[in-house]
């Protein structure tokens, strides 16, 4: 709708105007959008806490201070955030790329399943060779089944959301099958899992704490490569044409389906590498739940962001903190801790409806 | 036209997404018209933090795998507990209850023991077999505090730290007691098993209840051992999970479709007394067992037979006035019942109440039954019983020690179903 | 019903799209609003049918306020817009469409509804059956479907969106005669156009729009038509008629760029068979037909984004039959399709980002230093209105469509150009073309469909005519009229010029 004047003027017409737009418009939309989403969320989650007969403020107080309480919980808040991190950088990925990434649990699943093999079938080689295989399967793993999603998705043409939905399922199934099954306890079959890895096989904590040093690094380098790929390479910027225009991009000339697919195994590599490090650093046994929700926790997170790697971190810390903080709700007000994934959940609708209020706007 | 589309899926996912969680919010906390879960007094605590060494309560925390008002073994642990909060002076009672991967992803029993520890706890109780790992993985973690893994066994196995202990009530003899009302019930001769999943404990009460099913069916009735069928089904887990377990309402069904008029419930929830009392409405009459919790026939009187139950309290109190007084030794404790009446509430580790389907008959000889385990004169884990593979597990003459019975690795000859 | 606007404004961010316009339509006549593109017309529209709301000012019918805030409350009122591209429901049949969203007052029941269409079929001289699926409607078609239903909806003010793009001259001839006649019953019509001569045979009035606002006062036609382009495009004066000077075509005994043996393609419903051509370097080479005849069947398969079914295609003497596109892409052949923000550009992103995409990238790092230096070269050489880091879809159409040449690179040996000014004004337009021919003459082969005659007629070396998925032979240009040209495309005599099959 710009205006377009007669072009045929002489070269001194130039540089180009400036965008006719004035410096105030996006602080305005942004105190907006945020007023949007901060009063919005608050007066919702008030509503449900309300509603079950609580007082807001002191549960806000618990679920935002909860987890920053002594070390032991700001542990547990790094640790929850390591692979939260990680599956978000692989979405940044497949978000950019224009795909719902909604396998991401079963990415996460397989990749469990995987680092879980070396550590069974050759314990006695040296723990630090064991925890590199393990690792690498654990990425493979989650790879491999995202590229199913992908080559379901460009040779069938279906949805990647429900090729990955029914992936999730399949990998729970074999994960189910494989804890009461040929991976059973001796004797007991047990929906706490398989039986614990020997500590020896455990990855290093710090002295008298939860925290595995190597988790919070290896998340840090895992978002620290999607943001250099996105914003630095001409991989990245093929990615995100693709996911903006797929028609357009391959037209000027972009490997639009090679990058789709792409995307798709770089996600499910670092998803795979969140599965093993819940095998390696968080439950050292293959269970049932061994995603916890963390790959839609972190389709949250990705949403929240808009897809951005550099706000990922700090909403990633951030949405880790509420489910560590509302541990403390039913201890402390004996109220369900669910309140903290309503939260959670509000927070990224409410995003998206500033976002839609803005899109309205224009 | 592209972004907005992009924008309103998300927006969806979203919806979606959120309100399965305010589902599970709401659904999760009241299952049961019980009263609304009591906020616990653990407040207090962190704001008097160690004001006075002497008023200071004994605080004792308790990990819940279900919601405190299941109607089943979490609350049964629960009640237990209040139990022994009320009689023990100066004791003070905390709890985290629906502690499981579906309610509280991402939470570990460690994590939630070091909550309670925070908050004072000197002696903390878990009450899931799956927290068997956490509860050790904690004890070691907190030496100075006090372990009862309940249902566990690690004092037996020699796994177990110096502060962790093990507790259980024999619920083997409520599982005899049902079987046999059932067996004296059944019409058809057909009893069936809604087992939870398959381990050491499963199999042991699937045993009794046969058991129990086969001696009243024989002794009392004089009938054939070769007439009664006994067939155990397993769903996969202590409640339905959908998607993940068989659901207990369709297999009740098939149950009750292929001749069972009784079926025994082994899992936490009372789906085969609400199809049992559905199909009895349809003109077929069908009995059912609950199991866990004392309340649970109040779901459908008419065609309960009865329910064996737990009372956590009696031992609780024991264990933490020991361990008030300094005088708790670890121990592996499986508590028999008080056979001067089952159903004492301050002595009796189990219990069975029998509902209002039994028949005035049926009753008087359950309590001949229940005489005849009391006095000893019947003992059901006695040789010769073999395995349904064959195996000889008791020969001629030969009484099961407590840890035969403990681990029971095969379901006994007679019993259709899975052993594995 | 007499329209009165009354300082209607409507903003778009800071741009002005509508700055406090005041205008007034008498009824029972067709108002012309003439406009270059951008200039605010399909706005004001849009705010009158409800599409848009305003951010200030009112609107007046038969006096009395009006609220037109949905398409639905100004239908209510009595406004009704037909838009430039049928906005209809292609899974129902034409009766469906016609009986759907109109008020049940108007049409009570299915079999009223087929009366009435067929009532107004005959009224208005149009020709459209009651039970086609409308997938089966021409584009003309398609309109004169709507503006049935609008009519039956009880419009009394119809607004009509570039109505002649895209349709036939005949439909052209009976939608003119309809107008008319809907005028002499009291209809107020409203007719949008860039195109001079159609406003000076229709309108009885004239309102021309610039930059947002009205350019001096509401005209009686007939007006000079220099007056017109004068107002329409500021005091700088109208541009002079194009005719650039036609080179004579490299010789033919070099390869040609793209040879075509025995080619069937079908795409859809559509077959082209039999297809023997050989299009050389450094001609221009004009596809005219009507509307999906076969044009874009023929463009694509020259892109490689289309496989032939049978026969053989030689790409620069190369047999590429059944190569990828991005072969095609190597051999310097480059595709620049109609709807530009569909799958020509990505307008989130950049020139530069742009350039980056389409140059060799050397290495793995982004030097966006060195692309923004490009782009600032670029945008100088094409005079696009933008700077580096402004997204293309904050662009005017004609700076989208100077930006698509410049992303062109310069090895490109064959240029496939849908639509190369469709909604582009005359000058915009001739900007246009002075790039492309400026390739033309460095040797590049175009190839490129449009509808407008005036376009085929003074740029093309070459003309194919397309007629239902049958395809001439190369007709040289020099010697073609519009007249015959218009023949051609309706199948007047066209099967002199069809290729012989074998």
């Amino acid at each position: 709708m710009t205006d377009n004047l007669p072009t045929e003027t002489t070269p001194e017409a130039l540089p180009a105007p400036p965008l006719p737009r004035t410096r105030m418009q996006p602080a305005i939309q942004l105190l907006t959008s945020a007023a949007i989403i901060i009063g919005g969320t608050l007066l919702f989650t008030t509503l449900v806490l309300l509603a079950s007969g609580t007082a807001p403020l002191e549960a806000y107080r618990l679920i935002l201070s909860g987890a920053f309480r002594n070390p032991r919980t700001i542990a547990d808040l790094i640790m929850l955030t390591a692979p939260l991190l990680l599956c978000s950088a692989g979405l940044t990925l497949t978000f950019s790329a224009g795909l719902y990434n909604l396998g991401i649990e079963g990415q996460i699943v397989i990749g469990a399943v995987l680092a879980m093999v070396p550590l069974r079938l050759l314990p006695d080689l040296p723990p630090p060779v064991l925890w590199l295989l393990a690792l690498s399967a654990g990425a493979s793993g989650g790879m491999l089944w995202a590229l199913l999603v992908g080559v379901l998705r460009l040779y069938t043409n279906v949805s990647e959301i429900f090729v990955g939905l029914g992936l999730n399922f399949i990998a729970i199934g074999i994960t189910l099958y494989l804890v009461f099954g040929p991976w059973k306890r001796p004797g007991v079959a047990s929906m706490s899992g398989t039986e614990p890895l020997p500590e020896a096989l455990w990855l290093p904590t710090l002295e008298g704490s939860r925290l595995v040093p190597l988790a919070p690094i290896i998340a840090l380098v895992g978002i620290s490569v999607v943001w250099f790929a996105l914003t630095r390479t001409h991989w990245g910027l093929e990615l995100r044409a693709t996911g903006l225009n797929l028609a357009a991009a391959e037209r000027l000339g972009v490997p639009a389906h090679a990058r789709l697919v792409q995307s798709l195994a770089g996600c499910g590599a670092l998803a795979g590498l969140a599965g093993a490090l819940q095998i390696l650093a968080v439950y050292r046994a293959l269970i049932p739940n061994i995603s916890s929700g963390i790959g839609f926790l972190a389709l949250l997170v990705v949403l929240l962001v808009r897809f951005n790697p550099v706000w990922v971190g700090p909403v990633a810390i951030l949405f880790a903190s509420f489910s560590i903080g509302s541990i403390q709700l039913p201890l402390q007000l004996g109220i369900d801790s669910s309140i903290a994934g309503v939260l959670q959940g509000t927070l990224v609708l409410f995003a998206l409806i500033a976002q839609g209020v803005q899109e309205r706007r224009r | 036209m592209q972004p907005t589309m992009f924008l309103r899926a998300q927006l969806i996912i979203v919806l979606l997404m959120l309100g399965s969680i305010l589902l599970s919010a709401c659904g999760g906390s009241a299952p049961t018209p019980t009263e609304a879960p009591a906020p616990t007094e653990a407040s207090a605590a962190t704001e008097t933090p160690a004001a006075d060494p002497s008023n200071e309560p004994f605080v004792f925390g308790m990990v819940l795998v279900g919601p405190i008002n299941d109607g089943g073994w979490s609350q049964a642990h629960y009640e237990g507990a209040l139990y022994a909060e009320e009689r023990l002076p100066g004791s003070k009672f905390i709890y985290i209850d629906k502690v499981n991967p579906a309610d509280k992803p991402n939470v570990q029993v460690v994590q939630v023991v070091d909550e309670l520890v925070a908050q004072g706890a000197k002696l903390i109780i878990t009450n899931s077999d799956d927290f068997k790992d956490g509860t050790r993985e904690a004890a070691k973690a907190h030496p100075d505090v006090i372990f009862i893994h309940a249902s566990g066994d690690d004092v037996l196995t020699g796994l177990a730290p110096a502060n962790l202990g093990n507790v259980m009530g024999k619920m083997e003899y409520g599982k005899m007691i049902a079987g046999c009302a059932a067996a004296l019930t059944t019409k058809s001769g057909r009893i069936s098993y809604l087992g939870p999943l398959i381990n050491d404990e499963t199999r042991r009460l699937v045993n009794s209840a046969f058991l129990g099913a086969r001696h009243c069916w024989t002794e009392l009735r004089g009938n054939d051992p070769a007439d009664l069928s006994f067939e155990v089904t397993w769903i996969g887990f202590w409640f339905n999970i959908p998607g993940v377990t068989l659901d207990p309402t369709q297999v009740a069904n098939d149950f009750i479709n292929s001749g069972t008029d009784v079926i025994i419930s082994g899992i936490d929830t009372t789906e085969a007394l609400i199809e049992a009392n559905k199909a009895t409405q349809a003109g077929t009459p069908v009995f059912a067992l609950p199991y866990d919790f004392e309340g649970a026939c109040a779901q459908a009187e008419a065609v309960c037979l009865g329910v064996p139950y737990f009372h956590w309290g009696p031992a609780y109190l024991q264990i933490l006035t020991a361990a008030k007084q300094g005088t708790w030794e670890p121990a592996w404790q499986w508590l028999d019942p008080d056979w001067t009446d089952i159903n004492n509430k301050d002595t009796s580790a189990i219990g069975f109440i029998k509902g209002a389907g039994l028949s005035d008959e049926a009753s008087a000889q359950l309590d001949e039954f229940i005489a005849g385990l009391a006095d000893g004169s019947i003992s059901l884990f006695t040789g010769p019983l073999k395995f349904q593979d064959g195996t000889v597990f008791l020969a001629e003459g030969e009484v099961a020690t407590d840890e035969q019975i403990w681990y029971m690795p095969q379901l006994l000859e007679g019993i259709t179903g899975r052993s594995q | 019903m007499d329209v009165q606007i009354r300082n209607l404004t409507k903003t778009f961010g800071s741009l002005r799209a509508n700055d406090a316009i005041s205008l007034s339509f008498a009824a029972g006549n067709i108002h012309g609003i003439l406009g270059e593109n951008g200039a605010g017309k399909s706005t004001l529209m849009k705010l009158l049918a409800g599409f848009l709301q305003r951010d200030s000012g009112e609107v007046l019918l038969d006096g009395q306020p009006a609220r037109l805030h949905t398409p639905a409350a100004a239908l209510a009122a009595g406004v009704g817009m037909v838009h430039q591209d049928p906005m209809d429901i292609p899974a129902f049949s034409a009766l469906e469409n016609f009986f759907c969203a109109s008020p049940r007052r108007a049409l009570p029941s299915l079999a009223v509804a087929r009366q009435r269409l067929i009532q107004l079929n005959q009224q208005l001289g149009f020709t459209v059956a009651p039970d086609q699926p409308l997938a089966r409607l021409t584009v003309g078609q398609r309109q004169q479907l709507e503006i049935m239903r609008l009519l039956a909806c009880g419009v009394k003010v119809l607004i009509l969106d570039e109505p002649t793009t895209g349709i036939t001259a005949a439909q052209k001839t009976a939608l003119f005669a309809a107008l008319r006649r809907l005028t002499a019953q009291g209809e107020t019509v409203l007719f949008v156009s860039h195109k001079l001569d159609e406003v000076a045979e229709l309108c009885q009035t004239v309102s021309i729009l610039r930059n947002g606002r009205v350019v001096g006062p509401q005209l009686a036609m007939p007006q000079p038509q220099a007056e017109l382009i004068k107002l329409m495009f500021g005091q700088e004066g109208a541009p002079a008629p194009p005719r650039p000077t036609t080179a004579p075509p490299t010789p033919a005994s070099a390869t040609p760029v793209w040879q075509l043996n025995q080619i069937t393609v079908r795409e859809g419903a559509l077959t082209v068979s039999n297809l023997t051509l050989s299009l050389p370097r450094g001609c221009v080479v004009g596809l005219c037909g009507l509307d999906g005849s076969g044009q874009q069947v023929l463009l694509r398969l020259l892109a490689g984004r289309l496989r032939p079914e049978r026969g053989q295609l030689l790409l620069h003497g190369v047999d590429v039959t059944r190569a990828p596109y991005r072969a095609f892409r190597a051999a310097g052949i480059e595709y620049l399709p109609a709807d530009r923000m569909h799958d020509g550009v990505i307008g989130a992103l950049t020139l530069t980002e742009h350039l980056l995409l389409t140059r060799k990238p050397h290495g793995l790092i982004i030097n966006r230093a060195d692309a923004c230096t490009q782009a600032e070269t670029a945008i100088a050489a094409y005079n696009i209105k933008a700077t580096p880091d402004t997204p293309l879809a904050s662009l005017s159409g004609g700076n989208q469509q100077r930006a698509m040449l410049a992303l062109l690179s310069a090895e490109c040996t064959g240029l496939l150009f849908d639509q190369p000014t469709r909604g582009l004004d005359v000058v915009s337009a001739r900007a246009i073309w002075q790039r492309l021919l400026h390739r033309r003459t460095e040797g590049t082969a175009i190839v490129f469909a449009s509808a407008d005659f005036d376009e085929l007629l003074d740029y093309s070396d070459l003309l194919l005519v397309f007629f239902g998925g049958q395809v001439s032979h190369l007709l040289p240009c020099a010697t073609m009229t519009a007249t015959r040209l218009a023949e051609l495309i309706g199948g007047v005599g066209f099967a002199e010029v069809a290729a012989r099959d074998g």
